[in-house]
């Protein structure tokens, strides 16, 4: 039986590896397509941030009246901003209010009357600061605003506080030691794992894109393109089993689909530096993180069997289908489940709820993310490794029921 | 020797909640000796790809049996299958092969030695005059290369009976010839041909004997001669005409 799968085996990787369009779809494309968006991602984020800093905001403050003083603080707050300022009467509110609408104001303050008084009597006072959150330049601006007026707020606390005469030092409860001793760091992550982290997030959503997405463009038209074509029937009249048909395409389908997966981890692996400057804050560094071969061995342990499962998954529709156009409608709905368990995966915390960690595919996307943050049980990953034979025990069986059923072979 | 005994074969369909049954063939029977021809004639839903179906074991008849020799299609698939070499008329071989290459894929599929494939593959590039394009992709050759291409895949195995659906359906006359001409010499050489056609012309030069599928039923079986003179018509073509037109042949 083996013999035969074999057979069917190397026409289906020769029709793989041979077609230089396929080929450059399955494993190029991958391989070149997430250092590329990073690469123009990282730009395009350092670029839009340089551009934002070297903005000039525009800033109106409309203050009452008898509040000379408390204005002057608040406008030398500002002066250290790249931003014009400018002062307006309340009377003009409504059609300043228009102009942050219509994004030719970045920030309008609105002070109110006696604010002076207020700070003498040691009372508190409402500022209004208008903003507009779907302009880039604005929000920068309200930032900017808000730290500059917050550090007004506090040096008025801390003048009241001493006029009082107590001690400033009633505003410090405590402060967190940031000078360490030499060699002492207070992020005491494991060496790698904060990059560990960052891959962790992304790749498993990228393996199982690419896992399904390999195996539809070998696996729809591996059955549904035989019987399309009326090949199949020749197939099927000959020597050969039609369970080793089943496993011949099956192999193949899973074949492109780990080619395509382990093409995307190397094309994330390179893509990781463009990932690193676009979250400079994160500490992580590419250099710092490496697999070790327990985890190479854990990643083998968990991506072969997903890959098995989504091949035997497209395989059962490829043979349900009447046709390659028929089949990829009926794999959409189940790529768009698939997907968006990659992107919860992306967002569920350290401990992920029990049910991911029971539902096929996700368990595994789970463990994958568990395996490069360096956190991997093998209890979970032998049970991964479990469902994912078993579902895929079933869906291999059903379509060997399939194959073995003429009105679904030939849909009379 | 094949022989078809009584066979049926039933399709359930269902729609919404209605399930109904359509009797496809019923209680076909007709044997065909080695060197014989063998011409399976009926309008479109008449059954013919369904009878080859059945023969060929893609499908299993609802009753009755097919032999060949000792062996049946119920319970010897696998040998039966060896025996027969099918070709169907909608067939479109994957276009990134060569001839050559699907050769050596298929004789794999039907477990021969290397040295048989090489040796079937010699003398059918050679009948079917392939020589010149078996190391072209598929998709560079002709209608007419690739039907012969499919001819000489289905019957790589060196098969007792050769069923072909179809098998000149849209080609031009020429390839339609060297396959017919190709058929006939199979049958000189002891193989039996069962094929279906809608080609009056050529079922006629081509078939020993005839079998007028409708409806699934089998109207009129035998040779040219049986057929015409058992009817009041002079030709195959309007006896056929008789059965499936309504009320008789008033063409």
């Amino acid at each position: 039986m083996f013999k035969d799968s074999l057979i069917i085996l190397r026409k289906e990787l020769r029709r793989i590896f041979t077609d230089r369009r396929l080929l450059f779809m399955l494993v190029v494309l991958p391989l070149v397509m997430l250092p590329l968006m990073y690469s123009f991602m990282g730009r395009a984020n350092k670029a839009r941030m340089v551009e934002i800093n070297s903005y000039s905001s525009r800033i109106t403050i409309c203050s009452g009246e008898g509040g000379e003083e408390v204005r002057g603080w608040f406008f030398e707050s500002l002066s250290a901003l790249n931003a014009h300022v400018e002062t307006a009467g309340t009377y003009e509110l409504d059609s300043l209010k228009q102009r942050v609408i219509d994004k030719d104001l970045e920030v309008l303050v609105v002070m109110p009357d006696s604010m002076d008084d207020h700070i003498r009597a040691g009372s508190a006072f409402d500022l209004s600061i208008f903003y507009n959150s779907t302009g880039d330049y604005s929000k920068f601006a309200f930032d900017q605003v808000d730290i500059a007026f917050a550090a007004v707020g506090e040096a008025i606390i801390r003048q009241r506080i001493m006029e009082s005469g107590m001690s400033e030092d009633v505003l410090t409860a405590f402060t967190i030691n940031k000078q360490l001793a030499a060699g002492e760091f207070a992020d005491l992550a494991e060496e790698g794992s904060m990059m560990g982290k960052l891959i962790g997030v992304m790749l498993p959503f990228f393996i199982v894109i690419y896992l399904f997405a390999n195996s539809m463009k070998v696996g729809l038209d591996s059955v549904a393109g035989e019987k399309e074509r009326g090949t199949l029937a020749m197939l099927l009249v000959n020597q050969v089993s039609r369970l080793s048909i089943v496993l011949g395409k099956m192999i193949s389908v899973m074949v492109a689909a780990i080619v395509g997966a382990v093409s995307s981890a190397i094309g994330l692996r390179i893509a990781s530096r463009y990932l690193i400057s676009m979250t400079s804050d994160s500490g992580a560094s590419i250099s710092e993180y490496t697999m070790g071969s327990t985890a190479v061995l854990q990643f083998a342990i968990v991506v072969i069997p997903l890959a098995i499962l989504i091949s035997s998954l497209v395989l059962l529709v490829s043979t349900f289908a009447r046709n390659v156009k028929e089949g990829q409608g009926m794999i959409m709905p189940v790529y768009i489940a698939v997907m968006v368990m990659g992107v919860t995966t992306m967002q569920t915390g350290d401990i992920p709820p029990e049910w991911m960690r029971m539902t096929p595919i996700f368990n595994s996307l789970v463990v994958l993310k568990d395996i490069f943050m360096q956190d991997a049980v093998w209890g979970n990953i032998v049970f991964s490794l479990a469902t994912s034979l078993v579902v895929s025990a079933v869906l291999i069986f059903i379509t060997l029921r399939m194959f073995n059923d003429e009105r679904v072979l030939f849909r009379i | 020797m094949l022989r078809v005994e009584n066979l049926s074969k039933e399709f359930r369909n269902s729609r919404g909640r209605q399930r109904n049954v359509v009797k496809a063939v019923s209680n076909l029977s007709f044997q065909c000796q080695p060197g014989e021809i063998y011409g399976l004639l009926g309008p479109n839903g008449a059954g013919k790809t369904t009878t080859l179906r059945c023969l060929s074991t893609l499908i299993k008849p609802t009753s009755g049996n097919v032999w060949i020799d000792q062996y049946n299609v119920l319970e010897h698939g696998q040998i039966f299958r060896s025996k027969i070499g099918f070709l169907t008329s909608d067939m479109k071989l994957d276009g990134y092969f060569t001839p050559d290459y699907m050769m050596n894929w298929f004789g794999q599929l039907n477990k021969m030695e290397d040295c048989r494939i090489e040796q079937q593959k010699e003398k059918l590039f050679n009948d079917l005059q392939m020589t010149d394009f078996i190391h072209k992709k598929i998709d560079q050759l002709s209608t007419g290369m690739k039907q012969k291409t499919a001819v000489a895949i289905s019957l790589i195995h060196d098969p007792e009976v050769i069923i072909f659906d179809e098998p000149t359906s849209g080609l031009d006359v020429i390839t339609s010839k060297a396959v017919t001409d190709f058929l006939v010499s199979r049958a000189d050489s002891g193989k039996i041909v069962i094929i279906s056609t809608h080609n009056m012309t050529i079922a006629e030069k081509l078939c020993h004997r005839f079998g007028i599928l409708v409806d699934g039923e089998l109207k009129e079986e035998g040779t040219l001669s049986d057929i015409i003179e058992g009817s009041s018509w002079d030709n195959l073509e309007d006896v056929f005409f008789s059965y499936i037109l309504p009320g008789g042949n008033h063409v």
